[in-house]
This record gives structure tokens, sequence and C-alpha cells, in this order.
């Protein structure tokens, strides 16, 4: 039997029926069309399927739908602000960290919420925050400067 | 790869909570993190009916310090949540390390220490950590409470003390004594959503910051049916001055301790030889700690 | 080198900006009204009857719209080399390994397609199974396909010069054998696809491809569709690297249910289903020796290889000859002798993956020189530069390295590297080693025999506004051919990278073998520079016409247009533009004439401007058996040194520091070749270090997930010092050639003489697990 969801999805009120066996992954790319998170491997192994959830960056396909109940989601989606890309994806773009892009919405995501807690990381910080998103394209050294260009990019304008 | 059909409880308090456990029993799992759960409802090991959530149950992912002689970490703490919590990293180090070390930050912060704890797998994380820790769990069901000590609570590959109408609350910690120092180690392939071949917890109590050994207590995940503690290198290494050679000696002796299998991931032979490894380092670092324990 | 305007810049990628923002589709982002979604009946059992298929169940079961077995499949045999055409969709007297394909259905959910899955009951009728490519070969052994005894795929021998001769004259040969095991490529997106046919029966099949045109024709000939109404469209791939490059089971079975329902039907492989269905890397034995004189001239080397191609062929044939002839280069050799042969075993079946069959025997012999030069008391460097070819030299198995800088590259990382001050100067746990490598930039010839272009690439440019079109049936899998495309038609028409667009990946649009082999950049390329030539030369015809000069006055740059040099009279071309557009706020100014209103002038004077291009390569190579395979118009070349810490306790290896050096010939664009380079090096660590395909005793996978199949995590890869060195390729356009795969080459030796150099042990079998170095330290220990 469904159960209605209320949840703030990129910062809109989103209210749906969800199947108890509908994962949060599913329910974002099949029901809410944000078909920004991926479907990488389905066990949590991956991370394609990446989303920040109250904050935190999770595996969205090992969160039911029902779990995220009065939360609140960021996905890929919700990051640029009314067409300007967010200075992390800015910086993926400039830094050549994008080749397949599979891997890149959980990077990215991945790499905000450190960011938002840690604006001065070391290259090891980088690395672990990222190390549960698999890319089997760039080797990571191209994502790990464009988290630091990123944060330098962030800090710049908070400065300023 | 798809989950299961299952009907959906979402109790609002314990009560409720242990009430559908009680009413459901074998065919009600509970789900807290759901990054074991959901994995093994997806390659079809289980297959409940009926899943119950503890989201909504308040207070039980709390870590709460007790009278400064102890901690209740509540069992859907987060490994994340316990890994970064300052107290446990100050006074109880296996367990914050042991839970930075499990799977990756995305599982981190979904997985709990009940979820690790009940799943009762080998090669997990947190129970060597708590076994060394003299953690005990409480565990409740809808008529009865009783506390489990961690080192009496796992039967067998995932099997441990818990009934299927018991619900576990809280991981209670007595504070170690003055001059205690814990270490977590683990190996490996990848540096990282490992999990272990083996692994070594240890917690050290020195008489003293250059004293003589207090108190020893190791435990070994992967190596056996189920976490095992080394009473006999504790034994040993009880009385005596800390030495690179004494902790070397403790890692011969606890190869003995251990029954690991062969599989895919690694003979028997070279997991006794790295339990030695992992044991004498682990006692080593937890030396250091010891050492530089601070009131 | 030649001062280029837009090659060799670091231009953000065409499609960066979507795949950052998650707008970038993907096959499994996309739906369609009615879609339905189809799963696949695949056997449980690695080798037997098929007694009887019972669908009924499966057929009544609400919601379900179609079941498909071989019996309305047909039996179309297909592979990829023609001269092995030896699969068919679905498996119809006997399955051959765990996850041969039986069936397929549609239905109108993925619960009901797996719920109709569990419901088809198949009959099987066990028969023994054999996994291990030596035992298959025995007297005995189950017979797995009937036309081929002892259970050899493809046998190869090749010998130039007098190879026993050879060796015999040497002052001193070394002999190794070397191991590698099953692996698997491990893209994160799983193979998806999506088939629709419209009301005139014609198909539209977009799929996770490296291939569109292979896919096209294979499909067309296994479904029996008329090849014109097969229309093959490659969306954003989330990663190929070989298991991609050719027609699956999924697409066709897809496909067939689609002409079947009427409606569109998806299906993905779960990641479970990517490592059944493999088509990756091969498990490679290699017995090799190489004989040298005592100054390190290297004279011969005898190579053997046997080959675990799983249950079918796939790209086995190309496979078993690469082992052979990528040993032919870089270092120059007077004789060689190979011997390979490739054997059916009850597995999944491996094809070709990043540096297909050449990276496991590269590594033998890149062990095997370090292991002379030792020998010798010369050092590892001084051993490889002593014997490299170089540009222009021919191999003796005539591939002819028209450019070749591996001296470059290897005084390349020695320098960075710090080599001479480490080597044989690190404490013990620490080591430091190095190999070369090649690989073809595009195989010589197509994979079915054809006269067909290689690449043909169409421009039109828009009537209006100056916008640059190139459309092209070429693949970006994530490796950047679009945008390089677009660099090489906006540096030959003098135009700014966003001028250009490019519509890529789908038959309808032109001929392209595809991204494999390494050769897009030098073949599409080549057919893109063209096109976009001759649609410049037609924009200059008319410009010149109407300006009344010569067409050998005008040139294009930076998107303007000069006469001589300079803004030339162009007021009347000019006024008629702005008054063509009366009312436009933004009327073309500054003192040159503009492309756009150059573009504009010639369409009015000739109608819509369309221009093709087009490649294929010369007959290369020698006239002996197999040898097309290997051929290539250009090969780049790569050096890699690497640094490790060994835990001498327990054997775990710490990748410290890699230093890169790849030839690309002309680099087209910098930072998309710099991440070929740390890509593939992360690849080859991963094989190196971690990577195997696990079966149990029944032919069973027992890691197929990304947790126990372990690709490195970013804990793992460490920083790679990147070197670019152009060697400006005579048959490349521009001068430009690969370095997808030829960069994945030296990885797994590099490590490997690193550990060496670190431990003393020589380690010849893969992966290099902790267990597996830490038992050979102990071993050496004991002696």
């Amino acid at each position: 039997m469904k159960t209605l969801i209320e949840l703030t999805i990129n910062g809109r009120k989103v209210e749906s029926a969800v199947a108890p066996n509908q994962t949060l992954l599913q329910f974002l790319r099949e029901d809410q069309g944000l078909t920004g998170s991926k479907h990488g491997c389905g066990l949590g192994d991956c991370g394609a399927c990446t989303v920040i959830l109250d904050n935190k960056p999770v595996n969205s396909c090992l969160v039911l739908a029902v779990q995220a109940n009065g939360g609140e989601v960021l996905t890929i989606e919700g990051l640029a602000e009314n067409g300007k890309l967010h200075p992390i994806q800015q910086a993926f773009v400039d830094k050549g960290s994008i080749q397949c892009g599979f891997c890149t919405p959980g990077m990215i995501l991945s790499a905000k919420t450190l960011l938002d807690d840690n604006p001065r990381p070391t290259e090891l910080e980088i690395r672990t925050a990222i190390s549960g998103n698999l890319c089997r394209c760039t080797g990571y050294q191209k994502i790990v400067e464009a988290v630091q260009a990123a944060a330098d990019a962030i800090e710049g304008t908070e400065v300023s | 790869m798809l989950l299961p059909k299952f009907d959906y409880h979402e109790p609002s308090t314990l009560e409720d909570a242990l009430q559908l456990l009680h009413e459901m029993g074998g065919n009600a799992k509970l789900i807290a993190g759901g990054t074991d759960l959901l994995v093994r409802m997806k390659q079809k090991i289980d297959k409940p009916s009926h899943v119950i959530s503890l989201a909504r149950v308040p207070g039980l992912d709390e870590i709460v310090p007790r009278n400064g002689h102890a901690v209740s970490v509540g069992a859907a703490a987060s490994a994340d949540a316990i890994s970064r919590h300052e107290l446990l990293n100050d006074r109880f180090a296996p367990l914050a390390l042991a839970a930075s070390r499990l799977g990756s930050p995305l599982i981190r912060n979904r997985a709990t220490i009940g979820g690790n704890l009940v799943n009762g797998r080998p090669a997990a994380d947190l129970p060597p950590a708590c076994m060394v820790l003299e953690a005990t769990a409480k565990l409740k069901s809808s008529t009865a409470e009783r506390e489990v000590s961690l080192n009496e609570f796992f039967r067998g590959p995932g099997e441990t003390v818990i009934e299927p109408n018991e619900l576990m609350v809280s991981i209670d910690i007595e504070t170690p004594a003055a001059w205690s120092g814990g270490a977590y180690l683990k190996l490996g392939a990848r540096k990282t959503l490992e999990i272990s071949m083996v692994n070594v917890a240890v917690m050290l109590t020195l008489k003293s910051a250059d004293g003589d050994i207090a108190d020893a207590r190791i435990a070994f995940g992967a190596v056996a049916p189920m976490p095992v503690r080394g009473f006999a290198a504790e034994d040993m290494l009880k009385g005596e001055k800390p030495s690179a050679d004494l902790f070397a000696r403790a890692g011969e002796l606890s190869v003995g301790m251990c029954s690991p299998i062969t599989d895919h991931r690694g003979t028997m032979e070279y997991r006794c030889m790295m339990i030695e490894v992992l044991t004498k380092r682990a006692l080593g670092e937890a030396y250091e700690r010891a050492r530089a324990w601070k009131p | 080198m030649t001062q280029f305007n837009i090659l060799g810049s670091r231009a953000p990628k065409l499609d960066a900006p979507a795949k950052a923002t998650g707008r970038a589709v993907y096959v499994d982002d996309m739906t369609m009204p009615g879609m339905l979604t189809a799963a696949m009946v695949q056997s449980p059992i690695a080798h037997a009857k098929i007694l009887n298929i019972d669908t009924s169940r499966a057929l009544k079961l609400p919601g379900v719209k179609a079941v498909i077995t071989a019996k309305e499949a047909g039996l179309v045999k297909y592979g990829v080399s023609p001269a092995r055409y030896d699969e068919t969709l679905f498996a119809h007297d006997k399955v051959r390994y765990v996850g041969d394909e039986v069936a397929a259905v549609a239905a109108v959910d993925p619960e009901t397609a797996l719920e109709a899955v569990e419901l088809i009951k198949v009959d099987y009728e066990e028969l023994p199974a054999v996994f291990d490519m030596f035992e298959a070969q025995k007297e005995g052994a189950p017979l797995i396909h009937d036309e081929f005894p002892g259970n050899i795929n493809a046998e190869v021998h090749q010998e130039f010069g007098e190879t026993e001769a050879a060796l015999a004259e040497c002052d001193l040969v070394v002999d190794h054998t070397f191991l590698n095991k099953r692996q698997d490529a491990a893209f994160i997106e799983p193979h998806t696809c999506i088939a629709v046919f419209d009301l005139n029966g014609k198909l539209t099949l977009y799929s996770s491809t490296q291939v569109p045109h292979y896919v096209m024709r294979t499909v067309a000939m296994v479904c029996r569709i008329p090849v014109g109404d097969v229309r093959v469209v490659k969306p954003a791939v989330g990663g190929g690297f070989g298991p991609k490059c050719e027609a699956t089971p999924l697409e066709m079975s897809t496909v067939l249910l689609a002409r079947e329902t009427g409606k569109p039907v998806r299906m993905a492989y779960s990641r479970e289903q990517v490592f059944l269905h493999s088509r990756a890397r091969h498990q490679f034995y290699a017995e090799m020796s190489l004989g040298v004189k005592k100054d390190g001239t290297m004279v011969a080397v005898k190579n053997k290889a046997v080959l675990d191609g799983g249950a079918y062929t796939s790209f086995g044939i190309a496979t078993v000859y690469y082992s052979g002839s990528l040993l032919g280069g870089p270092y120059n050799l007077s004789a060689m002798k190979y011997d390979g042969h490739r054997v059916y075993t009850n597995k999944p079946t491996c094809g070709a993956q990043r540096g297909h069959g050449g990276v496991a025997h590269r590594a033998a012999f890149e062990q095997l020189v370090d292991m002379t030069a030792e020998k010798l008391g010369i050092d590892p460097v001084e051993m490889r530069l002593k014997n490299i070819m170089t540009s222009g030299d021919m191999t003796i198995n005539y591939l002819d390295m028209s450019s070749l800088g591996m001296k470059e590259c290897v005084e390349a990382v020695r320098d960075k590297s710090g080599w001479a001050d480490k080597k044989g100067k690190l404490p013990k746990g620490k080591g430091i080693g190095m190999a070369c490598g090649f690989f073809v930039s595009g195989a010589g010839y197509p994979i079915y025999r054809s006269d067909t272009y290689h690449s043909t690439v169409v421009i039109k440019i828009g009537e209006d506004g100056g916008v640059v079109n190139v459309l092209t049936g070429s693949a970006d899998v994530g490796q950047g051919s679009d945008t390089a495309m677009a660099m090489f038609a906006a540096e030959t028409l003098g135009v700014p990278l966003e001028s250009v667009r490019v519509v890529s990946g789908d038959t309808d649009l032109s001929v392209d073998l595809g991204a494999y082999s390494s050769r897009q950049t030098l073949m599409t390329g080549h057919a893109t520079k063209e096109a976009a030539e001759q649609i410049r030369d037609k924009i200059v015809k008319h410009l010149a016409a109407e300006m009344d000069c010569d067409p050998s006055s005008i040139t294009f740059r930076d998107g303007n247009v000069f006469f001589d040099g300079g803004p030339g009279d162009f007021e009347k071309i000019r006024t008629q533009y702005i008054k063509e557009h009366r009312g436009w706020t933004d009327p073309p100014g500054g003192d040159y004439l503009t492309f756009r209103e150059a573009a504009r002038l010639a369409y009015l004077k000739e109608g819509t401007l369309v221009s093709t291009g087009k490649y294929k390569p010369p007959p290369l190579g020698g006239t002996y058996k197999g040898a097309a395979v290997g051929t290539s118009p250009a090969y780049g070349c790569s050096a890699q040194i690497v640094e490790v810490s060994v835990d001498m306790e327990t054997g775990e290896i710490t990748v410290d520091d890699m230093t890169d050096a790849h030839d690309c010939g002309q680099a087209v664009n910098r930072t998309s070749i710099e991440g070929q380079m740390q890509g593939s090096l992360a690849m080859g660590l991963g094989e190196c270090l971690f990577e195997e395909v696990k079966f149990d005793s029944r032919g069973r996978i027992l890691n197929s997930s990304l947790g126990e199949y372990r690709i490195p995590t970013s804990l793992d890869m460490p920083n790679v010092k990147s070197i670019i060195v152009e060697s400006d390729e005579p048959n490349g356009p521009y001068g430009a050639k690969e370095v997808g795969e030829g960069a994945i080459m030296p990885t797994i030796p590099a490590i490997l003489n690193a550990i060496y150099d670190a431990t003393g042990a020589r380690i010849n079998e893969l992966p290099v697990s902790s267990e597996r170095l830490f038992m050979a330290m102990k071993v050496r220990g004991k002696r």
C-alpha cells in the first residue's frame, strides 16, 4: 500500500504517494523526473546515486523513499542557480574533471558537502570525502584539482 | 536491482516499535540506516514481509555522556556521527576509529552502530571495538529489558543473542581507566570501501604513563565465525613492561585464538600471519595513546 | 611545432556543462509513452543441453506483453569477426556459460518483467564443464563448440626472421612467464538500450554503445531488418573501455521485443549481468624469451600466448593476434616468433578491453627487459634507450612507426621522476620502476572485410549565423571526441570553438566505425578536417568572386576574414547583410568581415553549404597471415616511471607517484589528453593490484559487484605527473594520433618493476594482492 510522503527537493515542497519498496533513487528518477542521480550498481558500491539528504551525502539507492519523508533532498539539478553554475560545477567544467560524466553528479554533491563543512580541505580530506564515489575514467586527479579550485573560488567570493 | 514488496511501519515511540516487533516477530526486520538490510533484500537474502523503521523513534541516535564516567551511544547513531564525536575519539578511540573505517563516507552517513552489531557479520568493524571497550548493549522487548555484554553477544555468522522481538536501544560503555589508550586496525585490498580481511581492536591500560600494563583487551574480526577476544594474549600482557618485543609476542599468541578461513578474499595462512602483525601494531598504537592520556 | 589557434589548448569539453548539471541524457534517463521494460532469462548452469523451454506461465502473467526465445528470434549466427560468427542471440541446443541468454520478456514494468523471468521454465541436462584454459585443451575435455576440437578457438603462428638461430647467437637469453586474471571494464553505467519502431517499420535503437555502426549492421543482420531501416543512436554514454564495442544480446532482444509488441522497449543490465556479459579483458598466459647481446642490444623474442576466451569468440581473433603483433615494437628486433592459442571455456566471453591483447604481454615483456638489464648490469632506462625505435622505423612485423616519440617519452619520465637520484638509492620497501609501451591509432582494417571508409563526416554550415554543424557517426563515450572534432573544424575554418556544434553517435549522420582501437582522433579527425577544408574552399570561392580577388589571398582566423592579411573592402557584403537583418539589434561590426557574413554570402550564392570528408587508411602491413592485426596508420607510445612503497610486514602496496609521458603526435585538447593518461594509469593500477573476476567450481562468478570487484578509489590512486610529447605524426590530422590505449601499456609492468625494486620479489601473476606479494617475499626470504 502506498504512503504519502512530503519532502523538500531542491528547495521545492513535494508531496507524493510512494510504495514502501521504492528507493529514493527510483522516486527521484522515475516519479520526479530528476534523472541527474544515476543508477550504477544498486548496492551502495559506486556512489553514482549520491544525493544530499538532510545535509549528508548518501547512496540514494539504499534509502527508501518513505525514509526521506519530512526530509530535505538536494540533487545535482538543485545546484545551479538561475542557470549559473555552482562554483564546484564550474570548476569541474574548467579543470577537465568530466569524461563520461556518469560519476559526476555524485562527485559534485560529495564535494559540496565537504566544502560546506570544511572550506579549506587538504588533498587527503578531499580524497576521503569522495572515496565512496567510484570513477573509472579520470583517475580522480582532475576531480581533486577541481575541488581545490572550487574551494579557492568560494573562499574568494566570500572574502570579497 | 529491485526490492521485494513489504509493509512499512514507522512507529513514533519506542513502545510502539516494540509492540510491532512483538506482533510480527520473525516476519519483520528493523531498518535504521538500511545499508545492510536493503542490500540483503535486493540480493534476495532477506525477504521480510514487514519492515519497521526506527526513523521516528526519538533519542535512539543520541550519543550521551553520563556522569563523566560513561557514555551511552544510541543504537541508531550513525557511523559518521560516532567517528566525529569528540568524546568518543578521546576516551573510546577504538570505536571512533572503527566507525571511521566502515564502508565509505556515504555508507557511514546512514549505517548505524546497532545495525552493524545486530547483523553479526564476522568481518564487521564495530564489534571488536565494542568488545575491547567492554560495552554492554541494552535490549528491550515489549515485556522486558536486559543488558548483554558485547563480549557475549555474538554467536556465529549472522547470529547474535538478540531475539526477534527485541530491539537494541543503546550501547553503554564505562569510561576506561586513567592511562588507557586504544587502537583499531583493518586490512583490506583497497584503502576504503572494504570488508575486512582481518581487523583488530585493542584497549590497553597502563599503571602510569611509564608504567607496566595494568589491563589489556584485544578483539579480532574476520578471523573466526564471530568476532573473538584474544584472552591468552591479554593474560600474557597483564603486568608486563611494554615493549615492541612484548607486543610481537602478543601477536604470535593471538594467532592461536583465531580460526580464519580461506575464502576468495584471502587464505587462512595469510590471515593468521596478519593477525600477528596487526595485533602487534595495534598494541603499539594503543600504547602511544595510553601514554598520552590526559585527565 | 606549428602554432595553432585552437589545437593544443585546454578548451572545456562541449558536453561538460550538461554533465555537471545532470542534464546530459543517458539511455536510462529516457522515457517514451507506452514504454515496456524487458528482462533476460539466462542459464544458471555453465554447460548444459536445453531440453525444453516452457514460456506458458510467463505469457499468462498479467502485464507480460511478449516472450521470445530462439524459436521466435531465429538462429542467424553473429559475432564480431565474420570469420568466426559463433553465437546466436538465444541459446537453442545448449548453453555454454552461466549467463548464456535463453529468452527475453517484455512487460509493463520492471517487477512484472522480472517475475516473468522467474516463471519461464527451462529444462537443462547438465553437461560436464571446463573452466581452465589448459584443462580445456586436454584430451577428453568437454567440447564446447563441436566445430572446434580441443576447444581451440583460434591459433596463430607467426615468425619473422630466424628466431631459434638468432637466439642461439645471443650472449644471454632470459625466460619469463606471466599470468593475469580475467578482468571487467567496470564502467559505471551498465549497458542499457531502448528500441522503438515507427509505424513504417523503421527502427531506432538508442544504446549505450561505443560503436553505433557495428551495432546497426549486426542488428540488421540478426534481427533481419533491412539495413537502411536501422538507425542506432548513442546518447551520453557512461564509459565503454571495450565491452561496449559490439552488438549485445541486450540490444538485439530489445529490438525483437519492440517489433513484437509494437511498443518502445527498454532493457538494462544489472551490475551482475554486466559481469555475466563480460566481453572484457581475457586471461592471458605468457611465456617468452628475450635474447640479447652482452652490450644490451635486443636480438630476438620468442613469445607464446594462451588466452582464456570464455564461451564464444567476440573480438578474440584480434586479441590473440595482438598478443603477438604488439611485441614487434617499440624496440628494434632481428627476429620474433609468436605462437598463440585462444581457448574456449565455459565462462562468460572475453573481448576487447583498453589495450586489447597487448596489455598482458607488454607487462610480461617489460619485466623481461628489466630482468635482462639486471643480469647485464645495465640500468633499465638505458636498456630501453639503447633499443628503442624511432620515427620512420618499420617493425620486423611490418608495423610502420611513421612517428614515434619513444625516446623523448623515456627521457622525459627519467628526468621528471628523478630516476637517477632514486634508482638503487631507495630504502628497502621503497622502489622505482619503469616501462614502455605503444598502441595502434586505429586498426588498419575494419572488422568486416570491406572497402568502406572508416570515417565519413558531414559539415553543414547554418544558412544564417555562421554556425558550423559537424555531423558524425563517431562515438563520444567520455573521451572527448566530440570536442576534438569541434576543435579540428574550428581550427580549419578559423572560427572560435563556440561557433561549432557537433551532432554525433547517430548512424543516420555518417559512417564511422566508432570508438575502439583508439581511432577517432586520427580517423574521424581526418574526415572532419577534410570536410572543413572543403567547406572553407566553397566559402572562399564565393568570397573571391564577390571581392574580385584571388582565393589564395583569403584567410580565416578567430571568426574573421582577412584579405591579403588585411581587412579588405567588404562594405558591400556587410551592407547587404544588415539590410537582410533589419530590426536586429546586434549587427556585425568591427574592422573585419566576419565568418558569419561570409558564410551567409556563400549560402546566398549556392544554397545550403554542405561538405563531406572521408578517411580510410592506405593498405598497410605485410602479406603474412594475420598481418592486418596490429596495422595502423600511426602508433601512440608511452613511457612511465612508478614509485611504490611496500609494507614489508603485510605485503600491502601503495603507489606513491607516477610519471607518465605519452606521445600523441599533436595535442588536440591538452586537458583531455591528460585525462586519458590519468584514466589509463588508474585502470592499469587497478588491474595490477586489485582486479580479478573470480569463479566458483561451477562457473558462477563470486564477485559480480563493484564492492567485491575492486577498482581503485580516490584513496588508491596517486597524482600523476603527465607529460605530453608531440612527435608530429605525418599520417595524422595536424599531426595528431592516439592516447586512449597506448597510455595503459606501461602501467602494470612499471608497478611490477617498482615492486621488484622495493622487495626483490618478481611477481609474475596478477593481481598483486598484499597476500601474493607477502607470500612471494616470504618464499624469497627462505632462500
